[in-house]
């Protein structure tokens, strides 16, 4: 049974062995349990053997617990932690097409200087945007823009980081 | 001979003391087989991969040891999928080993190449590809110490050709495996102090046996706990013989195809332990009428089965035969209750209301044969109504006793099962219960049986139908029969003949006891085609949706 896409976006931190075919594994536990993924960032750590998976699930409120567990089952999986609370730093590199309709120059370029985002390029009718922020950032961007005619979007999905000094050295 | 990969296989199998495969050769297992040769481990060439992947479930859970399968690449793995679901959803310690186009080859679509990986990834605890072999002795010993460790399961490790054909240095002998433990070891003391106390003021407790007692080896202490807390115990289909059967104390098998007395007791009492088990949908029946009075404990030491389908009130992680340990001293003394009156009235009126095993003479038949059998007899169930009447009837004297697929639910395990029991135990008896439907499914396994001379003795209760779902076509689709009629043209006793196997055909009704005797008697093999009613279902039973309480015992109910 597929879950309602309701409640919360939680994002997971999941520290893995950097080998072909994890990720699969990964995939597989919240496929099998019915939880869709909502965005997905991959990428090696401090440690050329680990990787970092960082995901973005909206579920239910024992999400996390329950998958925490069946994760952690597997053998490949070196630590599972929840990072949407406050210990955690959160970003997400956002790229905007927006068409550019005459008259509404002035508007975009306030806007842009508004939410400190970057033009990575741009032709007299079509601007490619940049923007990093926190979730709720790079939401209210995307929100705000697509006034203007988003044509595409292409997002990397949170990424996260401990404010503190991490404890265990991976 | 210079060392080569497949040695190291064979170096690894050793080690864990593996001294039996069941298998199937193809051109990418061949190094292997060629040096099997030379060694001590003794391979039985089985008739379908799929039978080899059960012979090694059914010897893992007679010997409580790893049980060893292996197949070659393509089709011959995936034979096996059947077999390593079923183990899985069992909890079976197996390794599973398939051999693996040369990495050269991979991803080519070679010649009987398959991902044998993805293909069993939800059903495996874990699995391994080798691409080199100076890493083969390390993964093979990590295989072996996650099918064992934990909750157990199946492993398996793919071995592509020019790997088990490289030269290579031997192995350095017993490296410990590197491998996080994925369980909790330490002991939660406050915990089971909860759990003490919570049974020590409970009025009517009762114990939940599960498959883990089995696999934790945690026999003595559950019986002892029964015993000192004077604590009435029902059992799940994986836990049934974990306590002897006869044991006063015990009131049944509970779930959808439970015993009455089983299921009321749970209902009414007001606190459960549960060891081992993990609350399946058969067990419960309709979760949210299951024991609404209850608190309830569980032990057991996968986290993820702990209150994965029901609310916990006191969850313990961890191995039950430790658990057991630190718990039993905290577990006051107790004489007969009021509960156990209490459960003994229910039992009487039970008994008055329902005449016989509610498995008619199919359940009588049953108990005709183990009582014609040695009290060492091993029996392997199938599934459908002939595991029904047999879990309900024979009465599973030890803990290894009784062996059948529950989880997975596997037509055709009971003959390949009883393959690697009498090869596990050879000093036991052994028999394989079976229904027609389910014969047919390993029907192959007679050749194995009868070439390796293996002196099992074969119960096919047929009844011309797959009788399980014909009872519930009857019950529950308003008697509309369709699609599950084998018909009676097939001489079982003359295709057991055609294989080299003697046997015998009877009416469960007219004089069984003659072919009993002859079953018994024979030194070697023998098959003995029990013929039955389609109408012998089983009763009780709890129709689709409802609760553990609302048995039926016939079709007006």
């Amino acid at each position: 049974m597929l879950k309602k896409a309701r409640e919360q976006e939680q994002t997971i931190s999941i520290l893995v062995n950097n080998q072909p075919g994890v990720l699969s594994r990964v995939g597989g536990v919240f496929g099998r349990h019915g939880y869709n993924i909502k965005s997905l960032c991959v990428a090696e750590t401090t440690n050329p053997d680990v990787s970092r998976i960082t995901l973005t699930s909206e579920s239910d409120p024992d999400f996390t617990e329950k998958i925490k567990k069946q994760l952690d089952k597997l053998v490949d999986i070196i630590n599972v932690s929840d990072v949407s609370g406050q210990s955690y730093i959160q970003r997400e590199l956002m790229l905007i097409g927006v068409t550019v309709k005459e008259g509404a120059y002035a508007e975009i370029l306030r806007a842009i200087e508004l939410f400190g985002c970057r033009i990575v390029t741009m032709t007299p009718d079509y601007f490619i945007l940049e923007l990093t922020g926190q979730p709720d950032e790079t939401a209210a961007f995307l929100k705000f823009f697509q006034s203007f005619g988003v044509e595409e979007i292409n997002r990397t999905g949170s990424i996260a980081i401990e404010r503190t000094k991490p404890q265990r050295r991976i | 001979m210079e060392t080569i990969g497949a040695d190291i296989v064979i170096q690894v199998l050793r080690e864990e003391g593996v001294d039996v495969i069941f298998g199937y050769p193809g051109a990418n297992t061949l190094p292997i087989h060629d040096r099997l040769m030379n060694s001590e481990v003794r391979h039985y060439l089985m008739r379908h991969e799929q039978a080899a992947a059960h012979a090694a479930d059914g010897y893992a859970r007679a010997t409580g040891k790893v049980g060893v399968c292996i197949a070659t690449s393509g089709p011959g793995a995936t034979n096996l999928v059947t077999g390593i679901a079923t183990a899985f959803m069992d909890s079976t310690p197996m390794v599973a080993l398939t051999a693996q186009v040369s990495t050269s080859l991979l991803g080519q679509d070679a010649f009987q190449e398959t991902d044998i990986i993805g293909i069993t990834l939800p059903i495996t605890k874990h699995s391994y590809q080798v691409h080199d072999v100076n890493n083969l002795a390390a993964t093979l010993r990590q295989a072996f110490e996650l099918a064992k460790t934990g909750r157990p399961g199946p492993v398996l490790v793919d071995l592509p050709r020019d790997i088990l054909s490289s030269k290579c240095p031997p192995a350095e002998e017993n490296a410990a495996p590197a491998l996080k433990t994925n369980y909790k070891t330490e002991e939660d003391r406050e915990q089971l102090e909860m759990i003490a106390k919570t049974l020590n003021q409970s009025e009517r407790p009762i114990l939940i046996i599960g498959g883990g007692v089995k696999l934790s080896n945690a026999f003595r202490l559950v019986r002892e706990l029964i015993e000192k807390a004077k604590i009435p115990f029902v059992t799940t289909m994986m836990g049934i013989g974990s306590v002897d059967s006869v044991n006063g104390y015990n009131l049944g098998l509970i779930g959808t195809h439970g015993n009455e007395l089983a299921n009321r007791m749970v209902h009414q009492c007001d606190f459960i332990l549960a060891i081992g088990t993990r609350f399946s949908d058969r067990s419960t029946a309709l979760i949210e009428e299951f024991a609404p009075l209850a608190k309830i404990a569980q032990l057991d030491i996968d986290p993820t089965s702990i209150g994965k389908s029901i609310k916990i009130n006191l969850p313990y992680v961890g191995d039950i035969r430790d658990a057991l340990t630190a718990l039993l001293p905290l577990i006051d003394a107790k004489e007969k209750s009021d509960w156990l009156l209490r459960i003994q009235s229910e039992r009487d009126a039970i008994n008055g209301k329902v005449t016989d095993t509610g498995c008619g003479q199919a359940g009588d038949f049953i108990r005709m044969v183990q009582e014609a059998m040695p009290v060492e007899t091993t029996v392997t169930a199938d599934v459908g109504l002939n595991q029904i009447w047999t879990v309900r009837t024979w009465q599973a004297r030890s803990p290894r006793s009784l062996i059948t697929s529950g989880g997975m639910g596997t037509m055709g395990f009971s003959l390949p099962a009883a393959i690697g029991a009498k090869i596990g135990s050879p000093e036991r008896a052994v028999v394989a219960i079976t229904g027609d439907g389910g014969f047919y499914m390993n029907i192959q396994e007679l050749a194995t049986i009868s070439y390796y001379n293996l002196p099992i003795k074969i119960v096919v209760i047929n009844n011309g139908h797959l009788g399980m779902i014909r009872q519930i076509q009857d019950l529950f689709y308003n008697a509309r029969f369709n699609t599950i009629e084998l018909g009676s043209k097939v001489d079982f006793v003359a295709v057991a003949r055609g294989f080299g196997i003697p046997g015998s055909r009877i009416a469960v009704d007219k004089y069984p006891k003659a072919g009993i005797e002859a079953m018994v008697k024979a030194d070697g093999p023998y098959l003995l085609e029990a013929v039955v009613d389609p109408e012998n279902y089983v009763y009780p039973i709890i129709p689709p949706g409802c609760s553990n309480i609302e048995m039926m015992y016939d079709r007006l109910d």
